[in-house]
């Protein structure tokens, strides 16, 4: 229980960090027929990235079409954004994956030239 | 009156409440880059995240809340994402490892990684935060001297969902 403590306080005093969660997503009927959706969460503590990459695959990273507001979106620092990503009904079975990529701006102000990725995994 | 009195004390008195305060673990993945990386110039021909060569290498950390949920995978790089103009060949080499864990847990992580070509994958199976280094070297040309001017390159940092 500690461990857990102390690891989320730990997380807490993160500034330099990428989160996307929930890590498993479930699907749902949304408006439309024939078409499911998720709610993501991307929170961006990366003071050097602003924009943000979403994808989505099937098992064998092969990418599945999607729909969302904006496929590359612009996301502040520490701001914390919900993204719908909508998919066709009879994509069900092959979607796998929801990632979301920092984009690094070439010969931009990024010291680090780390790209993070996190994926979500529908079961 | 001493009854008004006794009325208005007990409207205005303060009263015991219980608060609740709510919290939620939820199973996630945090990336962070811990250290920028730098190249070392320790040959014309030779560019090199190793200290030993001049260099830093580039570290990256991974927090997972709950075990085995994530694998992190880390693709080192295998191009320039910014140099001068190159007009020969660059050999690419690297090794992701394991710098620093925050569980005796971890120490395992790099017996049982996997690498395959620029990419190397850790299961992440115990709770915590692991800080992997990766270092990288590029080989311009036959020995030929890289050209002057400003090189960068990205490592990826990869959190999956297992």
């Amino acid at each position: 229980m500690y461990r857990y403590l102390i690891l989320l306080l730990m997380m807490s005093g993160h500034a330099n960090a990428h989160e996307f969660t929930p890590t498993y997503p479930k699907l749902k009927n949304s408006y439309v027929e024939g078409v499911l959706y998720t709610t993501m969460t991307l929170f961006n503590k990366r003071p050097d990235v602003e924009y943000y990459q979403f994808n989505v695959f099937d098992k064998d990273w092969n990418k599945v079409p999607f729909a969302m507001q904006d496929k590359t979106m612009r996301i502040k620092h520490l701001e914390k954004k919900k993204i719908d990503v909508y998919i066709r009904e009879k994509d069900r079975k092959e979607v796998k994956y929801i990632c979301s990529k920092s984009k690094l701006v070439v010969g931009g102000s990024s010291k680090t030239s780390i790209s993070s990725r996190i994926c979500s995994k529908i079961k | 009156m001493k009854k008004l009195v006794i009325l208005l004390f007990c409207a205005f008195s303060a009263q015991a409440e219980e608060m609740e305060v709510v919290g939620n673990v939820e199973s996630k993945c945090i990336v962070t880059p811990d250290t920028a990386g730098v190249y070392g110039n320790p040959t014309p021909d030779v560019l090199s995240t190793d200290p030993t060569d001049g260099g830093v290498d580039p570290v990256v950390r991974f927090d997972v809340i709950q075990a085995s949920m994530y694998k992190a995978r880390i693709l080192y790089p295998t191009s320039f994402s910014e140099s001068p103009a190159l007009n020969d060949v660059v050999a690419w080499t690297g090794d992701v490892a394991t710098s620093q864990v925050s569980d005796t847990g971890m120490s395992g992580y790099d017996a049982a990684k996997v690498e395959f070509d620029n990419v190397t994958e850790f299961s992440l199976t115990v709770a915590g935060s692991t800080w992997f280094k990766t270092e990288t070297q590029a080989d311009y040309g036959y020995g030929k001297a890289f050209p002057g001017g400003v090189y960068r390159a990205v490592v990826s940092a990869e959190c999956i969902a297992i």
